[in-house]
């Protein structure tokens, strides 16, 4: 059964298509793969027991019998979802996010919750209050965030598929330090309906896979247009498997972000490992060039303040009055707040909400809130430019491979600016997939770099990666010991 | 450098209702400082452009009462009488 872990979606369907095995065996499978390992990696908060998994079963979807599992901020009925936040660690969600709908009707079984950063707000998974999840190759270090359970989970082969989260690259950032798959879709392709808001005109639903197929199997499931969610896009469903053959585009024009590989800090591995992959991309037909992309060192100033400024308004709900935990022996409804608030939300996220409701306030939104919703229409008409003249860019998705736990405990402005690289697209509304291409000499560590396109192109995206990773064998290493 | 006096993070801190403790003032005052210093470069190149950034698609439909059992939310209620919610005296009898 061992072949089984790290075995794709593609495959596993094949064996339960051929009756090699039933949904069940497979659904014990993967529950016993998180019993065995799931102690010391720590990827998920909570694995359901197999009878409730197997009640709203449906074999005949595209998905049927293939286990998956939630980043802990996007609602499945009658389950908890905490957001791995002590606020709302009882909270029991009374209905289904459309993607878990979408995902149901496909007869996915979902295995429970993955742990992430509190609310989606961090960049290592630390700020989870709960517990610290470990990258899978190496345990001294973080798996990245905020989505690091869903992703550490599939990098070690605990199930094939997960889902994420992304505001500024919280399932690209942890997919290029674990090795995986992740994309971020088109603002509007996936429903927003279910997922607890960080900053809602950023957020969206990823898939984090071991496979370029794989991915776009699952996108196919959740995207496409909602009527619960007033910024989904009016898009018809589409298959985004139907491109992948092997082959690129036709005159594929390639951009190659040279700010990017130039910046400051840039590991030299990572950026050899992206020019290698850019030789591949190149061997297999693209025509590549060098742009710039001036606004980078814009980007994370923009999203700090929109996100915060988002996140302050969005989180000023959680007061202990109709859901979620009260503290108790409150003497006035103001102290409960307060009282609540305080027990209830770890450091990270008061940080973040007073820096929004600074940017917010009188006297400062002009100079902040309202300059960077300037930037932010700049940056997307940088990238509208650029698409004149490119069908994608290539860039890497982090300046560095996974960072070791504490590492910014100090210099907490340094973690702040880890969605340096990713940042810009959900600025842009605009997808992006982060695909691995190799590992570190010195430390055995992945590496990854995303493919960038405009605004619903996810098909000619992932029919690129396709293409590369098919020319390369970074799918097939898998962490030792799992 | 952006510069935070002490009455200013008590005003944000009472706004986004969360309270600091006396040792909590120093370390939260230097991290906004130096985010705040960080973000402000948005406004070198803010001054050129006039439009802010608008959201791709907000669409709009007409509210439409559909009847619904409020059992399951009420039921996350910390404190609940009947069909409401509970909290503490907010107007003092006299």
């Amino acid at each position: 059964m061992n072949s089984l872990s790290f075995a794709t979606i593609k495959e596993l369907k094949e064996k339960l298509e051929k009756k090699e095995l039933s949904h069940e065996e497979l659904l014990d499978f993967f529950i016993n793969r998180f019993k065995e390992h799931d102690e010391n990696l720590g990827s998920a908060l909570e694995i359901f027991d197999k009878d409730s998994i197997l009640d709203s079963f449906n074999s005949e979807g595209v998905l049927g019998g293939i286990p998956g599992i939630f980043k802990d901020n996007i609602c499945q009925k009658g389950r908890i979802v905490s957001c791995a936040s002590k606020i709302l660690e009882h909270f029991e969600s009374t209905y289904d996010a459309t993607a878990t709908r979408r995902l149901k009707q496909a007869g996915s079984l979902i295995l429970g919750r993955a742990n992430c950063d509190e609310f989606a707000m961090g960049s290592s998974t630390e700020t989870s209050a709960y517990k610290k999840t470990k990258n899978p190759w190496d345990f001294t270090r973080v798996p990245g965030g905020s989505s690091g359970g869903s992703i550490a989970a599939v990098a070690a082969g605990l199930v094939p598929w997960s889902l994420g989260s992304e505001t500024g690259g919280s399932v690209r950032q942890p997919s290029a330090f674990c090795s995986t798959v992740g994309i971020k879709p088109t603002y509007g392709l996936v429903s927003r309906y279910g997922l607890i808001a960080y900053a809602s005109s950023l957020d969206q639903i990823g898939v984090a896979t071991r496979t370029v197929y794989d991915n776009a199997l699952v996108l196919s499931v959740i995207a496409g247009h909602d009527i619960k969610d007033s910024s989904s896009l009016f898009v018809n469903k589409k298959d985004y498997t139907a491109n992948l053959t092997g082959k690129l585009k036709e005159g594929l024009r390639i951009g190659v972000v040279q700010d990017a590989l130039n910046a400051e800090g840039m590991d030299s591995e990572i950026a050899s490992s992206v020019e290698e992959a850019i030789l591949v991309l190149e061997r297999l037909g693209a025509k590549v060039k060098r742009v710039s992309l001036p606004t980078l060192d814009y980007s994370a100033a923009t999203y700090f303040v929109i996100s915060r400024a988002e996140a302050a308004s969005n989180l000023a709900r959680f007061d202990g009055v109709r859901y979620g935990m009260r503290s108790e022996d409150s003497d006035s409804l103001r102290d409960m707040y307060l009282n609540t608030r305080c027990e209830g939300f770890g450091q990270e996220i008061k940080t973040r909400m007073m820096v929004g409701n600074y940017v917010l306030s009188a006297g400062h939104a002009g100079q902040f809130y309202e300059n960077a919703k300037k930037v932010q229409n700049l940056i997307r008409r940088e990238f509208k430019t650029i698409f004149n003249d490119v069908d994608l860019l290539i860039m890497p998705t982090h300046p560095i491979p996974a960072f070791k736990f504490g590492a910014f405990d100090v210099d907490k402005l340094q973690m702040d600016l880890q969605d340096y690289f990713t940042c810009p697209m959900n600025l842009a509304g605009i997808p992006a997939l982060s695909v691995p291409c190799g590992f570190t000499k010195k430390d055995n560590l992945p590496m990854g770099f995303q493919i960038v396109g405009s605004h619903l192109s996810e098909e000619l995206i992932y029919q690129t990666a396709y293409a590369y990773e098919q020319n390369t064998p970074w799918h097939t290493k898998h962490p030792k010991g799992f | 450098m952006i510069k935070i006096s002490k009455e200013e993070v008590l005003k944000i801190a009472e706004m986004t209702r969360v309270f600091l403790h006396e040792d909590e003032i120093a370390p939260m005052t230097k991290h906004l400082e130096s985010v705040l210093s960080y973000a402000e470069r948005v406004k070198e190149i803010a001054a050129d452009i006039e439009e802010p950034s608008n959201k791709n698609v907000n669409a709009f439909r007409e509210d439409v009462v559909v009847k619904t059992n409020p059992e399951p939310i009420l039921s996350q209620a910390v404190v609940r009488e009947e069909n409401y919610f509970v909290v503490p005296v907010i107007i003092e009898s006299k």
